[in-house]
Order: C-alpha cells, then sequence, then structure tokens
C-alpha cells in the first residue's frame, strides 16, 4: 500500500516536470480559458443595447409620458421614430426599429381607474436572441417604472400594476452572467480532455511506455499518477476562470464554496477519464487531439445547455445530452452560482457526475492493456 | 570465464508469436543461467525484440512458455517486473528531464531509500562517466550517452536478470566498447544478462551465443566453440553458412 502510494507519487512527480517543461501545456490550460472567458464574455455578448424603438403615444399625458421616459432613458431603448399606432409595424418591418411601445388614447384614465393602462409593446420576433432580450429588458422597464408609480402614490390608495413576466436571478439578462457559468464548464471540458489526451499517447509515442510497463507500477498507479497534476492543473483554471467571471463580469457567487469546488473536482475526473479513455485507445497524439477536441468540444458546447436550453432539444438529442457531464456541470454551476442552490436540488447532477466518473475511468483501465502489441 | 551454473534465470520454450500473416517468433529457445551473459545475434526482422518483449512480460504468446526466475512474467508480473531490468531498444527515458531526474523516477518507481538512491546513483554515474552531465536533459545526450543512462536506470533496482533490447545499435565504436565493459562488470556480480545485436563481431563477447533467424535459434553454444564446430573464421561467415543450411 505503501510502496504503491510511492509509485503514484513518483508519476505523480515526473508529470508535473512535464508540465512545467513545456509552456505548451500551461498556455493550453491557463491562457486559453482566459482569452475564451474575455472573448465569448465581451466579444461575443448577446446583449443588445439602445435597442431602436418606435413610440407612437397616443395618450399624451403626464403618465404616458413617465411611462415612455422609463424606457428611454436609462438607454436601453433609443427613440427612433414617433408615429401613429398604424405606423409602428411598417417601421418593424422595414428593419428600421426592433420594437415599437405603443401608448392607448385613455392610458392615463384607467391608470387613476386602477386598472392596467393597455399599453403594448410590438416586438421584431425575427431574431429569437434579439427578441428575448427585448422582451426581458421591457420587463425590467414596466417593473420599475410600475414600482416609481407605487411609490409617488404613497399615501393614496396604490393603483393595481399588472405584471406578467418577473425575471428572477438576472434581471437585467446580461449575457455574461449566464455565460460565465456555461463557459467554463466547457472550457474546463475541452482542456481536461485535451491536456490527458496528449500525455497518455505522448508516453505511448516517446516509447517510454515499454519502460513503463516492464516496472512494478500498475495500470491504476500509472492513471492515478498521470491524473493527479491534471486534476490540480483543472481546478486552477475552475478558480481561474470563476475569479474572471467575478471580477470582470460581476457574476455573483451566492451559492456554497465547497460544493462548488466539489462539482469542478468531479466533473474533471470525468472529463480526464474521457481523455484516457481516448489515448488508450488512440496511441497517437494526432488522432487522440482529435478525437478529444471533437468528443468533448461539441457535446459541450451543443448539448450542455451552454448556448440552447436541454428543454428545447428534440427528444433523442435530449436523451443524448444526459451522456454529456457539461450538461449536468453548466446546471450545477448556473444554480450555485446565481441562484444559491443546495445539494438538496442539485443532487442528481452530482449523482450524474458521479456515474460518469466512474464509468469512464474503469473503463479506460480495463482498455489500458499492458501489452505492446 | 567462470562455468555459470544453477537454475536458468531466464528461460524461453518454444515460443510462438504471430503478427497477421507474419510470424515474428517460430519456435524460438533459449536459458540464461545467473552469472551469464548471453547474446542473441541476428538481422533485423530475426524475431528477437518480439522475443524480449515475451520474456518481458509485454506482449502475449501464441504458444511456448516464458518464464524469468522461474515464474510466469505475465501471470507474475508484479513479482518479476521487481527483479528484472529491462532497456527496450527505442528511446524510452523522458527527453524533457535531466539525467538525474530521470535517475530519480525510476529510484521513486523502484521505491528506493532515499540512502540506496544517493549511493547507487552515485556509483552508476560514475561508472557511466555521466556524473558531469547529471543536470543535463536526456535529449541533449549523445546517443552513446543517452544508452549508459538507459542502462543505469535499469541498474538503479540491482535487478536479478537484466535483457538489453541492441543497446549498441547507433553507438559509436568507443562507447560500444565501454557499455560491453560495464556489462561484464554486472555479469561477474551474478546477474543473468540477455543481450540482442544485430553486430556479428560482437557474439565474441558473450558467454553464450544463440544465433537468431525468422523466428527460432540456428545455432547456439559458446562463441569459440561454435565457431570451431564449423570451421568457420568469423560468425559472419558461420551465420551465412548456416542460413543456406536452413534454407
Amino acid at each position: 500500500m505503501r510502496r504503491s502510494a510511492l509509485r503514484v507519487g513518483a508519476m505523480a512527480w515526473k508529470e508535473t516536470l512535464h508540465i512545467l517543461r513545456d509552456p505548451r501545456t500551461l498556455l493550453l490550460a491557463l491562457a486559453m480559458p482566459v482569452f475564451l472567458l474575455l472573448l465569448f464574455g465581451f466579444g461575443v455578448s448577446f446583449d443588445v443595447d439602445r435597442i431602436p424603438l418606435a413610440i407612437a403615444d397616443g395618450d399624451r399625458t403626464e403618465a404616458s409620458r413617465a411611462l415612455v421616459r422609463a424606457y428611454v432613458e436609462p438607454h436601453e431603448f433609443e427613440p427612433v421614430a414617433a408615429v401613429e399606432a398604424e405606423g409602428a409595424e411598417a417601421l418593424l418591418r422595414q428593419g428600421y426599429a426592433l420594437g415599437a411601445l405603443i401608448v392607448p388614447h385613455g392610458y392615463a384614465e384607467a391608470l387613476d381607474r386602477g386598472e392596467p393602462g393597455g399599453a403594448q409593446l410590438l416586438v421584431d420576433g425575427a431574431d429569437g436572441v434579439i427578441a428575448n432580450q427585448v422582451l426581458a429588458k421591457s420587463d425590467a422597464t414596466a417593473l420599475a417604472a410600475g414600482q416609481s408609480r407605487l411609490a409617488a402614490a404613497a399615501g393614496a390608495i396604490a393603483p393595481p400594476v399588472a405584471v406578467s413576466v418577473w425575471t428572477r436571478y438576472n434581471p437585467e439578462a446580461r449575457s455574461a452572467i449566464f455565460m460565465v457559468p456555461g463557459l467554463s464548464a466547457f472550457l474546463l471540458a475541452v482542456g481536461a480532455v485535451l491536456l490527458t489526451a496528449l500525455t497518455v499517447a505522448g508516453e505511448w509515442e516517446r516509447g517510454s511506455m515499454e519502460q513503463l510497463f516492464a516496472s512494478p507500477l500498475g495500470r491504476l498507479e500509472i492513471v492515478a499518477g498521470k491524473l493527479a497534476p491534471y486534476l490540480v492543473l483543472g481546478e486552477l483554471q475552475f478558480l481561474l476562470v470563476l475569479s474572471l467571471g467575478t471580477f470582470a463580469f460581476d457574476v455573483p457567487i451566492r451559492g456554497n464554496g465547497p460544493l462548488l469546488f466539489a462539482f469542478g473536482l468531479l466533473f474533471l475526473l470525468g472529463m480526464l477519464g474521457q481523455g484516457l479513455l481516448i489515448s488508450v485507445l488512440a496511441k497517437s497524439q494526432l488522432v487522440a487531439t482529435q478525437a478529444g477536441a471533437l468528443s468533448s468540444l461539441l457535446p459541450s458546447l451543443l448539448l450542455s445547455g451552454l448556448l440552447f436550453p436541454v428543454e428545447n432539444m428534440p427528444a433523442p438529442l435530449r436523451a443524448l445530452s444526459a451522456l454529456v457531464p457539461a450538461r449536468y456541470l453548466v446546471r450545477a454551476l448556473r444554480g450555485i452560482l446565481l441562484k444559491g442552490a443546495g445539494l438538496d436540488v442539485l443532487w442528481p447532477d452530482l449523482v450524474a457526475q458521479v456515474i460518469f466518473a466512474a464509468v469512464v475511468v474503469a473503463l479506460a483501465t480495463a482498455r489500458f492493456k499492458r501489452r505492446l502489441a | 570465464m567462470a562455468a555459470p551454473g544453477g537454475e536458468p534465470a531466464l528461460e524461453a520454450r518454444g515460443l510462438v508469436r504471430r503478427f497477421g500473416a507474419t510470424t515474428a517468433l517460430d519456435g524460438l529457445g533459449l536459458a540464461v543461467r545467473p552469472g551469464e551473459l548471453y547474446g542473441l545475434v541476428g538481422p533485423d526482422g530475426a524475431g528477437k525484440t518480439t522475443a524480449i518483449r515475451a520474456l518481458a512480460g509485454l506482449i502475449d504468446l501464441d504458444g511456448g512458455e516464458a518464464r524469468v526466475l522461474g515464474l510466469d512474467p505475465i501471470r507474475e508480473g508484479r513479482a518479476v517486473r521487481e527483479r528484472l531490468g529491462l532497456m527496450p531498444q527505442q528511446f524510452s527515458l523522458y527527453r524533457d528531464l535531466s539525467v538525474m531526474e530521470n535517475l530519480r523516477f525510476f529510484g521513486r518507481v523502484y521505491c528506493l531509500p532515499r540512502a540506496a538512491f544517493r549511493e547507487r546513483s552515485e556509483r552508476l554515474l560514475q561508472l557511466t562517466r555521466l556524473a558531469p552531465f547529471a543536470d543535463r536533459r536526456a535529449d541533449a545526450l549523445s546517443g552513446g550517452m543517452y544508452k549508459k543512462l538507459a542502462l543505469a536506470c535499469a541498474l538503479l533496482h540491482r535487478p536479478e536478470v537484466l535483457i538489453l533490447d541492441e543497446p549498441t545499435n547507433g553507438v559509436d565504436p568507443v562507447s560500444r566498447r565501454e557499455l560491453w565493459a560495464l556489462l561484464h562488470e554486472f555479469v561477474h556480480g551474478g546477474m543473468a544478462v540477455l543481450i540482442s545485436t544485430p553486430y556479428m563481431d560482437e557474439a565474441e563477447r558473450c558467454d553464450r551465443v544463440g544465433l537468431a533467424h525468422r523466428g527460432r535459434l540456428l545455432d547456439e553454444g559458446a562463441p569459440l566453440e561454435l565457431l570451431a564446430r564449423s570451421g568457420a573464421a568469423t560468425f559472419e561467415e558461420l551465420f551465412v553458412a548456416r542460413i543456406r543450411e536452413a534454407g
């Protein structure tokens, strides 16, 4: 037992030296996630600012002007035209405006009677992402306007304000807050699979596997010693991505830190196992890199719920996504970071991660034959 | 030379191994006793590397039996590997690690106590005259120096059986002579050594020689005895004659 630990330690020590001596590994592990996160966080933003808005104020009262101001003043919406209600749709069709705020005649009177004002927002739904943004921002604005009316009318009988949707956890619908947890899962997946796929295949390619097999090192000892430094590197990567998310994009950490750490560790174990399995089967760095990138990149990007909600997928894809560990991590990260969710909610995701990690590491070790030919 | 005796430390009986349509081993058999330096001599493709890998438990056999110190190298692999040293033909150490780090890695893999490691590594570095290059990266060593380092790594845990696959291939004549001198020193300590080589002239340096061709032995015996028996002047001559006889 003690000798076994010594051998794993020898392997881990050697692997750490490899990592420290190869700037490419460190670059791949630490610089790439930062670069990608900044790129996605700043560059590829789904946030729409200064949404061109056509305004059709048919009421022209103090109350209707207050509503228009509430939309326009925070610069979320930019007034591009003042039209009659009938002309608004034409502007949307021409692409001149992405939304039209229509305040009907009698809006102020309705509010005074304590009824919903009946103001409408027409949204250009051709681009689903933009439409959702406009809707979310409109919700936030309408809510704020309603609340300020409540405050203004304090003392008097408060008029009921009709609110249909209330966006919680990310009320401004900022994509960074939504994307960072998902992205960190994606980056961890790609990094971990690639790193391990390279390291074991490298051992075959360099010819050192023959020497390892002729030594008392057991298969599990080789695997454990190889994974350990990458697990540490992966956790560093995880920490780096999370702190970058917190400091650069104001992503909150509402939940429990150790739980976050545990999810990261289990996820990494699964991903490292997947990389190991690939390199055990491939035995060449080139093939292992391609298989590793393909099997981690695409599923983690497309099937994890990072970009497309799992709930909206057709049944076969949804079933397939159950095999993608990134799906559970994305859910868990969003839950822990944004909602402060705990183990009582996230335990199925934790169990799924454990199962995945156990199965791939077992498969990899079983397929890892102590034979050269 | 002292007559080596006792049970064979290394034994191959009728080894058969096929790779698809080609037969790499076709009934090869040999035995190496403790304190004996056995040379497996033959051209490329004779099956030397396959035989060595079978003895080290690195490949499965289609037929025959391999024994190391009386143990099955696959089923009793762990016990065998603690007492076996292997020096593969290809570059098999870590290029980005220094001479000392490569040694230290194998010292840890074999769980050598710190003091024992320090004493043995110093002695090996001195014997191989690698001491001044202890901090040099393995990929910056010359061919001969690399082979000496690989030998040092294989000897660190004082194996009872040492197997070397073409250690002198691609090595300059001076380093070749050095390597052989080192080997003789260790054999006299009672180690059983199996060495493969494509160079016929190296046969004379062994206690016993097996001439390998197409996966089996054409002839076997003490070098001078073999030459005397056949009336050939050199091993090259002897080898060509034996191949012709075999058809």
